[in-house]
């Protein structure tokens, strides 16, 4: 019992950070409907700043995220209105093709100014834990928990309270209805895009420390992006916070009973399980 | 001569020969093994276009197949099966797995469909590298299916061989009633299955096919190679490259997936010098270059411009709206 509590405690920890990927991910299919298949990269791009800002200035990673959030939200910006704006009103297809064109080009660059070389910030808190009762958490991993929470917060907050978050969901309910009521469709979806990969790169800071950093190394969180917006509802910022931890927790639990190299096989298994089974997500009432 | 059909069939007996020729021509090994990559991944962009160009479905997991050519010939050999019913088996291996991921992906669209078929690559991936049978990580060494020192000469011939075949069945679909109804398919599956189509019927079996092809070049392209990892044959870019090369030269066009081929890898084998380990580089700034201003393809636009031209010659009062693209906005 005590080996199950703590395989979900540590669940819910990285879970937290997958609540960030799949929140930005849906917040940009929400306002968008465009599936961003470069959103893994976008992730690989913070850790390289957050590392940078590590390596260079000596900036602790637990504050260098910030400087990641911010420079992906300029980048995320930039690269609506050079590359997406312009397909907004394409197929699938087409967008699909564009994102995954984006990932290839962020991936092969950080390739070609990094090298494949793994890089690793080693810093002391990775290494201490924090004893509750029989429980042993990793105390880098409870602060990240805490500063996912604070943002995961926030972002709820602002999508609901402010007057950007209204317009957002305005789009995302009807987007032929949205310009009547004299919303700015381009600015907001700009305004979301950008947000939705600051959010990404957040949490490539957020996992520096924790993970080896190499040019490649998003590809896998942007399948699990997939899987925590389709858990918890395509396009449902709360739906995916919780599919962010729910995917934590059953990632832990497959590498504690089954084995490690397992867990990234569950993701996928249980993203074609929902799928096939209830594509509107554990909460969705819509049909997706 | 006059008969165009026997034009037809003359020209494409001449384009055959032409790209015979390196086989008795060439001796440097190099060369024959980029022609070869050249030859086999226009079968395979042939072999996708059936699912991605005519059927309109996005399939971005067709490695899938490839790796279980591969894997299937290198299992297979090792068991002392001849090579060749070997290839023959690995590549129904790959259509038997097809019918289970059609039966599973077909039921989806747009991006859910996308997703889920790079879902089932991955789960084929991280399967081949904890099983024992696949050897795990470490990989499978494969049987050479040729051998002598004319090697590269006949693995050419024969990716030739496999690319003219995978053209037959793209020029077969693009005049049956079965192409016709993948075409209505991807032009609006809802109307289709209106008038009667039975859409999920006809996309898996445009999978089916396409899935026996691309376990054949999978089982080639391993064989010819010597060895397999999951991280080559399992490896998601090369679905992304097979998709990337029927889109580059125009999804849907009989010519557009050969083209395709001949451009990206010929320019992929120059920029690899250059860029190394960054060669894929190259396929991004493609995809989103021909995505913002291609979005037909080469071969695509081209004929869209032909078409349009020989309407207003036609009809010059009313001259005629260029053909419809294969998409709605939404």
């Amino acid at each position: 019992m005590t080996q199950f509590l703590q395989a979900c405690m540590n669940g819910l920890l990285t879970g937290a950070l997958y609540a960030l990927i799949g929140m930005g991910l849906a917040l940009i299919f929400g306002v968008m409907r465009i599936v961003n298949f470069a959103h893994g990269a976008f992730l690989m791009v913070g850790m390289y700043v957050t590392f940078l800002l590590f390596d260079r200035l000596k900036i602790n990673p637990y504050l260098g995220f910030i400087g990641a959030g911010i420079f992906l939200f300029a980048f995320g910006y930039l690269v609506y209105k050079l590359l997406i704006q312009p397909i907004r009103d394409r197929s699938d297809f087409m967008q699909i093709l564009m994102t995954t064109g984006i990932a290839l080009i962020l991936v092969d660059s950080a390739q070609l100014t990094f090298g494949a070389d793994y890089r690793q910030t080693n810093i002391a808190l990775i290494n201490s834990a924090a004893h509750f009762g029989p429980f042993t958490l990793n105390s880098a991993s409870l602060l990240s928990f805490a500063i996912a929470a604070v943002f995961i917060i926030g972002l709820r907050e602002f999508v609901v309270r402010s007057r950007t978050g209204q317009a957002l969901r305005a789009i995302a309910q009807n987007r032929d209805v949205a310009p009547l009521m004299g919303i700015n469709v381009i600015r907001i979806q700009g305004i979301s895009f950008a947000l939705g990969i600051a959010f990404a790169g957040i949490a490539g800071g957020l996992l520096l420390p924790a993970l080896y950093l190499f040019p490649s190394v998003g590809e896998d969180y942007t399948l699990k992006a997939f899987v925590i917006v389709v858990l918890g509802g395509m396009g449902s910022i709360e739906g995916a916070a919780i599919g962010g931890l729910a995917l934590g927790v059953a990632e832990s639990l497959t590498s504690t009973y089954i084995g490690n190299q397992w867990a990234l096989a569950i993701d996928f298994v249980l993203f074609l399980l929902m799928l096939s089974l209830k594509p509107s997500g554990i909460f969705g009432s819509q049909r997706a | 001569m006059r008969d165009p059909r026997v034009r037809k069939i003359v020209l494409f007996l001449a384009a055959l020969a032409v790209c015979e020729l390196p086989a008795p021509l060439v001796d440097n090994n190099y060369i024959l093994q980029v022609l070869f990559r050249i030859a086999l991944f226009a079968a395979l962009g042939l072999a996708w276009n059936l699912v991605g160009g005519y059927a309109g479905q996005l399939s971005l997991g067709h490695v899938a197949f490839f790796g279980l050519g591969a894997y299937g010939l290198a299992i297979l050999a090792a068991h002392s099966v001849p090579v060749w019913i070997a290839v023959l088996l690995a590549a129904l291996l790959a259509t038997l797995v097809a019918a289970v991921i059609g039966k599973i992906v077909f039921r989806l669209r747009g991006p859910y469909f996308t997703l889920a078929t790079i879902a089932c690559g991955e789960v084929l991936r991280l399967t081949a590298t904890n099983l024992t049978i696949t050897n795990g990580a470490i990989g499978l060494t494969m049987p050479a299916v040729f051998t002598g020192p004319w090697v590269w000469k006949f693995y050419y011939v024969s990716a030739v061989a496999l690319a003219t075949v995978c053209f037959l069945v793209n020029f077969w679909t693009a005049n049956s009633r079965f192409g016709f109804y993948l075409m209505a398919i991807r032009e609006d599956e809802d109307t289709a299955s209106a008038v009667g189509v039975d859409t999920a019927n006809y996309k898996l079996r445009s999978l089916l096919l396409s899935a026996f092809l691309t376990g054949l070049g999978g089982a080639l392209y391993g064989s010819a190679f010597q060895f397999i990892v999951p991280d080559s044959v399992l490896n998601i870019d090369v679905s992304i490259q097979m998709a990337i090369i029927a889109m580059l030269g125009g999804a849907g066009t009989l010519l557009g997936p050969i083209v395709g081929a001949v451009l990206l890898l010929s320019t992929s084998e120059i920029f690899k010098t250059q860029f190394q380990e960054s060669h894929l580089l190259i396929y991004g700034v493609l995809i989103v270059l021909v995505v913002l201003f291609l979005p037909e393809g080469i071969v695509g636009s081209l004929e869209q411009r032909l078409r349009h031209r020989r309407n207003v010659i036609q009809k010059p009062a009313t001259a005629a709206p260029a053909v419809s693209a294969p998409e709605k906005g939404r």
